[in-house]
C-alpha cells in the first residue's frame, strides 16, 4: 500500500487501510503542537475526524500550514 | 470614518498582505506603520516539523493582537471552485474566522481570477456560512453577481496582482461604484504607488488591498504610512465633494479691476 503525503510516497507494507490519525504519525513529529488542516483527496477533513476517516492504498493527504499571502 | 466590513467597523480602510517582505521583521513594522487592521495570508503544503509555517504564524498573531485586527485568509493558488471550497474550510479551522478572501485563478499568466469558478464557489461558501471577500475583474455584470449571491464586499482589480500598474480602466471602477452604490468595493491587486490607492478613494471607494507595493519598496516601513495618509487624503477629497472638470479655462484670479494694461 503507498500513500501520498503533500506529494510525497509513503509506502505501508502491512496494513489495507490507516486512519489519518495514524497517517499524520508518519509525517510529524509533534503533531498536537503544530497548527495545521488537512485535506483527504482533495475535500476537507476537520480535526474532530481524524481518528475515524481511513486513508487508503493511492489516497492523497494534504497537510497545509499558514503561511504569508496577498 | 470607518471602513464596514460585514458588520465590523474598521478604523483603516486600508488591507494589507503579509507577504514578499525583505524579513519577518520588516513585514511587523510595515504593517503596524500602515495602520491597517485586516491581515490576508495563506495555507501551503508544509511539514509541520520544519517549524517555518509556525514562525510565521506567531508573528501575525501577534500583529493581530497589537492592531485589535483581523486575519483575512485568502485561496490563493485555487483554480477550480471546489479546491477553493476545500481551501477555504481547512483556512476556517485554523484562523477561526469565517473571512475569507476567495480567488480562484483562471490564467497563470496574468493571474485572472476565474469569473464562473469564483461564482460557483462563492454561492457554495456563502451556504456553508463563510463571508466572502472575492477577488474578481472589474467586471460590472461579475459584480452584480456576486454582490446579488451575497457578498457584502467586492474586490475588483485595479490591475494583474503585483504588477504595480495602478488603475488599468479607471471608467470600468468607477461604473461599478456607480451601480452598486451599497457594495463595500475594496480595490485589490496591480497598486503600485500611493496616488493610485487615493485615486481609488477620490473614486468612492471603501478601501483598498494591496500587498507588493509595499513589501518591494525601498522602504516597506515608510511606504505603508505614505499609503495610510494616501487612502486618508482620498478618502477626505471624496466626502469633501470633488469640483465638476470643466471644459474650457476659468480665470481663478478675479478678472475686475485688471490692470491697466488689458483695458482697451
Amino acid at each position: 500500500m503507498n500513500i501520498h503525503i503533500n506529494g510525497k510516497a509513503y509506502p505501508l507494507s502491512h496494513e489495507t487501510h490507516i486512519s489519518v490519525s495514524s497517517a499524520l504519525t508518519l509525517y510529524f513529529i509533534e503533531p498536537q503542537q503544530s497548527t495545521f488542516a488537512v485535506a483527504l483527496n482533495g475535500d476537507f477533513v476537520g480535526k474532530a475526524d481524524y481518528g475515524t476517516t481511513m486513508v487508503k492504498n493511492g489516497d492523497s493527504l494534504d497537510v497545509l500550514q499558514p503561511i504569508q499571502g496577498g | 470614518m470607518s471602513l464596514n466590513i460585514y458588520g465590523q467597523n474598521l478604523a483603516s480602510r486600508l488591507l494589507i498582505g503579509s507577504a514578499l517582505y525583505p524579513s519577518p521583521q520588516v513585514m511587523k513594522e510595515a504593517i503596524l506603520a500602515s495602520g491597517s487592521q485586516v491581515v490576508t495570508l495563506s495555507l501551503k503544503r508544509q511539514n509541520p516539523a520544519a517549524k517555518s509555517g509556525q514562525q510565521i504564524w506567531h508573528y501575525l498573531q501577534e500583529i493581530v493582537k497589537q492592531t485589535d485586527g483581523h486575519l483575512l485568509p485568502n485561496t490563493a493558488g485555487c483554480k477550480t471552485a471546489k479546491e477553493a471550497v476545500t481551501l477555504a474550510h481547512m483556512s476556517r479551522e485554523i484562523f477561526k474566522t469565517d473571512w475569507l478572501k476567495l480567488e480562484v485563478i483562471g490564467d497563470d499568466y496574468n493571474l485572472q481570477p476565474d469569473p464562473i469558478e469564483l461564482l460557483h464557489a462563492a454561492e457554495q461558501l456563502i451556504k456553508d456560512g463563510f463571508k466572502v471577500l472575492p477577488y474578481c475583474t472589474d467586471d460590472l455584470v461579475l459584480c452584480q453577481r456576486l454582490y446579488d449571491l451575497g457578498c457584502e464586499v467586492i474586490m475588483p482589480w485595479a490591475s494583474p496582482i503585483g504588477t504595480g500598474k495602478g488603475l488599468m480602466n479607471p471608467y470600468n471602477l468607477e461604473t461599478i461604484r456607480l451601480r452598486l452604490p451599497d457594495a463595500t468595493l475594496i480595490l485589490d491587486a496591480g497598486i503600485g504607488k500611493p496616488s493610485d490607492a487615493c485615486l481609488a478613494m477620490e473614486m468612492g471607494y471603501d478601501g483598498v488591498l494591496l500587498n507588493s507595493a509595499v513589501a518591494l519598496a525601498d522602504n516597506p516601513v515608510l511606504m505603508a504610512k505614505a499609503f495610510g495618509l494616501a487612502l486618508q487624503a482620498g478618502e477626505q477629497g471624496y466626502v469633501a465633494g470633488i469640483m465638476q472638470q470643466r471644459q474650457t479655462a476659468h480665470p481663478s484670479t478675479p478678472t475686475l479691476d485688471t490692470p491697466f494694461w488689458h483695458q482697451s
